[in-house]
């Protein structure tokens, strides 16, 4: 080869380079997520990744096709939980600290709340003060603060307290009494009350609030004495872990609370919707195995369970409800003889074709204050 | 469709490239025109028959100003029918809401856009899911429109020689790389271009880094601090404090300017690659010493264009000073109205046109004057007020950030602000920094020294900022569009 051309390559070289890598790139990823084999549930993020979009004539024209590939490809992108984790960590040496809609905030990650909608707020008080006021039942309601309250305070954020206050406040109705789960959370903040990587409160933060309001329905709390404690996983990657892929924070232990004695539950119903599943316990162990661990409470969220104990009293509960009620039910459970749950949020029928209020003595309201701020189910009582 | 997308980047972009490089010459223009019309038609499968449209009436209209060459009345008509067409889609397709709703409002009328009961009318029988309530812009009709208006205008001024292929004149109209968010290719810039050229490596190399170089621009630094923005742009005005207003419009201020530069330097890039130069569109605006200096540096194809085929054919300078202030403002409303149809528009442009004159009348001789830190500062200040006119939703909400920036609330500095300073500083330095020419410099006298040194770091640094842009591209919560009011 002559001199001069040697010299030329070797000073084009650089940009030959520049032109294969990017080549390499642009042309190597997509044709990996092609062949690759595509999942239809990705465990690690807890959603269900997007299908492949149908092609038709009317799927162009109004755009869907078009959206639904891009959400396709971007779902089954290959590596897509590496690219999303490498991601986060960039983000938080840039010094971002809220990744998809979560703190990171020192050794554990806690949900960003939007600020309030009071529209939706106050469709729902009325609907919980007309329920009370047309079953005549007692009604207490309990919302909850969430991890944000107590672990985030250098991040904007919602006053919960202050919300949670105004909530109790209009809370007008007759027979309609308020439980203060703050306070005892607030006071036992150092303890492990609150899930590390996962929204939900632990269930030792639920036998604190527990202990300390169920005087306010006219029952004595089980002492804490009297419980077994169970270390049922020590590896909970929760929801916020999903929404970030974020892996410094230490996973989170999940218990379970056995009295030793008392009660026992006789049969938990669970109500899908499609049909009617009857189990011998409340703790599904099978859940503790799959990323979900949470569900191990009560399973999943489903419209209506029910669950009979072999209770002598002949008191019954409703209970009205989100997820932060399914670690909260067992304590309760040694108190009434059947605790119905209702989640509105699956429940697209009135009320009294699922259940007969007369059925109870009382009724309780339970949710976090995330979702109670943001539900716009609540107010389907008032149908 | 966008460029920062995985689908352009991982799938139409190989794809096409890949096809162009193997073909030979005589249809690659054929490869262009296909593939612009289906990257247009991915986010607008319905309004790309407008594109086509407005291509095929101002082709016909160049063959036939060539056929009349000396027949200068048919040539004017040629000229109009092409101009009245292209300014009739802008004003029935991004303008009529906008008139309509201001003669309703100031007769107190009801009158009911053509445009909308056409759709319902076209729904009722097709169900396309028209919109019925309101026009909708069909993506890039301010950059397509104007485009193809350079051709015929030139041609009737015999600045350029009339294209006799229709799939090279169309190729120009769609060639994917500006055709959603400019630069505004001139005819007359392509016009060699676009008959043959040269395609090679290493100008194809030379386009991947200036490409490389502006999807970081968009994807790490103005979607990231556009994120602030968008925060606190949601806030409530009365209680924000004077340091989170700051904080907030200066982050606008940088992702606008790293999101539109973004974008230029990735069609620059491209049209590299396809072997196109096209027309630089920034040159660090926010170093700027007066506001005319800014709009020089700022989308420089528009503001030439408006120069060219409107103040020039007005009279520009030459018909003395009352004219040409006359001229200047006519400019600048319409430069206002070109970014947006609606009264913020208009006010905005006209806020550059009266800083512009008073400028031109003396201001400026004093500027030069001054010490350059003082004449940046100043510059740089009015256009971050202009962006308070341009991105607050209506008048009264732009009054109110006015009044959150001086002090509205009471409160100096506060919780949130703190906690967006800290969460932001490094993304802001970047912003800084990047908005300067410090880089560029830095890297030119590293390159004088050791050119070895630059040159074979490069690619290695685009595959990493490639990378990197590409898990932000992952899992985006954030990645807007920001002209498509435009």
């Amino acid at each position: 080869m002559k001199p001069e051309i040697k010299e030329k390559i070797r000073k084009n070289l650089p940009k030959m380079l520049s032109f294969f890598f990017f080549f390499g790139v642009i042309t190597i990823l997509p044709l990996m997520t092609i062949i690759l084999p595509k999942k239809e549930f990705s465990e690690i993020e807890n959603r269900v990744l997007s299908k492949a979009p149908e092609f038709s004539f009317s799927s162009v024209l109004d755009r869907s096709f078009m959206k639904n590939s891009e959400s396709y490809f971007a779902d089954h992108f290959v590596g897509r939980t590496d690219w999303i984790k490498a991601k986060t960590q960039m983000e938080l040496l840039s010094g971002k600290r809220e990744i998809n809609g979560v703190y990171v905030s020192g050794d554990r990650m806690v949900e960003k709340l939007d600020s309030p909608d009071y529209n939706v707020i106050s469709k729902s008080i009325s609907a919980i003060n007309n329920f009370s006021e047309t079953t005549g039942l007692e009604t207490y309601v309990m919302i909850v603060p969430t991890s944000a309250e107590f672990y985030s305070s250098s991040n904007p954020n919602v006053n919960q307290k202050e919300e949670i206050d105004k909530i109790y406040f209009e809370l007008s109705g007759e027979n309609v009494i308020t439980l203060d789960a703050y306070t005892v959370l607030n006071s036992n903040k150092e303890d492990y009350i609150y899930y590390r990587t996962d929204h939900h409160w632990t269930t030792l933060g639920a036998y604190y609030v527990y202990s300390t309001t169920v005087y306010d329905m006219g029952i004595t709390p089980v002492s804490w004495n009297n419980y077994n404690i169970e270390h049922a996983s020590s590896d909970f990657k929760g929801t916020l872990y999903s929404k970030t892929l974020y892996d410094g924070i230490k996973s989170d232990m999940i218990d379970i609370y056995y009295p030793t004695s008392g009660v026992d539950i006789v049969s938990v119903d669970i109500h899908t919707g499609k049909g009617t599943d009857t189990y011998e316990s409340y703790y599904f162990r099978d859940f503790l195995e799959t990323k979900d661990k949470y569900s191990v409470f009560g399973g999943q969220n489903q419209p209506v369970v029910n669950i009979k104990t072999d209770s002598y009293n002949e008191n019954k509960l409703l209970v009205i409800k989100d997820s932060y009620a399914n670690a909260y039910i067992p304590f309760l459970c040694q108190h009434y003889s059947e605790i119905t749950m209702l989640d509105m949020r699956y429940i697209d029928v009135p009320y009294d074709e699922v259940i007969n209020t007369d059925d109870y003595n009382q009724v309780l309201f339970l949710y976090n204050y995330s979702t109670f701020a943001q539900d716009k189910n609540i107010r389907k009582l008032d149908f | 469709m966008v460029f920062s997308s995985l689908m352009f980047l991982y799938i139409f972009l190989p794809v096409v490239l890949i096809l162009y490089f193997i073909s030979p010459m005589k249809i690659k223009n054929l490869i262009i025109f296909v593939s612009g019309i289906l990257f247009y038609a991915w986010g607008e499968p319905i309004c790309v028959l407008i594109m086509l449209l407005s291509t095929v009436v101002d082709y016909t209209a160049g063959i036939f100003m060539h056929k009349f060459d000396d027949n200068q009345k048919k040539r004017t008509i040629c000229l109009i029918v092409s101009v009245a067409m292209n300014i009739g889609l802008l004003a029935i397709f991004k303008y009529s809401d906008f008139i309509i709703d201001s003669v309703n409002a100031i007769f107190n009328l009801e009158i009911l856009n053509p445009v909308v009961r056409l759709n319902r009318f076209i729904n009722s029988i097709f169900d396309l899911g028209l919109n019925e309530e309101r026009v909708d812009l069909p993506i890039g009709i301010s950059f397509f429109t104007f485009q193809s208006m350079s051709y015929t205008i030139d041609l009737y001024r015999r600045n350029i020689k009339v294209q006799k292929s229709f799939i090279n004149f169309s190729s120009y109209v769609s060639l994917f790389p500006q055709i959603v968010a400019g630069p505004i290719v001139r005819y007359e810039d392509v016009q060699k271009e676009i008959d043959t050229r040269k395609i090679n490596v290493d100008m194809a190399a030379d386009g991947i880094a200036i490409f490389i170089k502006g999807l970081s621009k968009k994807v790490l630094l103005a979607n990231n601090i556009g994120i602030l923005w968008t925060s606190i742009k949601a806030m409530n005005y009365s209680e924000i404090s004077v340091v989170t207003a700051w904080l907030g419009i200066l982050a606008f201020t940088f992702q606008i300017y790293f999101d539109f530069s973004g974008y230029s330097d990735m069609a620059v890039g491209l049209g590299k690659i396809l072997g196109f130069n096209f027309p630089q569109n920034f040159d660090h605006p926010y170093m700027s010493k007066s506001v005319s200096e800014f709009w020089r540096r700022w989308h420089m194809t528009l503001g030439s264009w408006f120069k060219s085929y409107v103040y020039i054919s007005l009279g520009g300078n030459r018909k003395g000073l009352l004219r040409t202030l006359i001229n200047l403002i006519i400019v600048w409303a319409l430069t206002g109205l070109w970014h947006g149809s609606s009264w913020n528009f208009v006010i905005w442009g006209l806020y550059f046109g009266i800083i512009i004159i008073i400028e031109r009348i003396g201001f400026g001789k004093i500027l030069e004057k001054l010490p350059s830190f003082v004449s940046t500062l100043y510059t740089f200040i009015l256009v971050v007020f202009g962006w308070v006119l341009f991105d607050t939703v209506d008048l009264p909400s732009c009054l109110n950030y006015f009044k959150a920036m001086f002090g509205g609330s009471g409160v100096f500095i506060d919780g949130d602000a703190k906690y967006f300073i800290i969460t932001n500083i490094l993304i802001f330095v970047l912003c800084i920094l990047g908005s300067t020419d410090l880089f560029g410099k830095i890297l030119s006298k590293i390159k004088s020294k050791n050119n070895a040194l630059i040159e074979w770091s490069a690619p290695f640094i685009q595959v990493i900022l490639i990378l990197v842009c590409t898990s932000f591209l992952v899992n985006a919560t954030y990645n807007p569009f920001l002209y498509f009011r435009f």
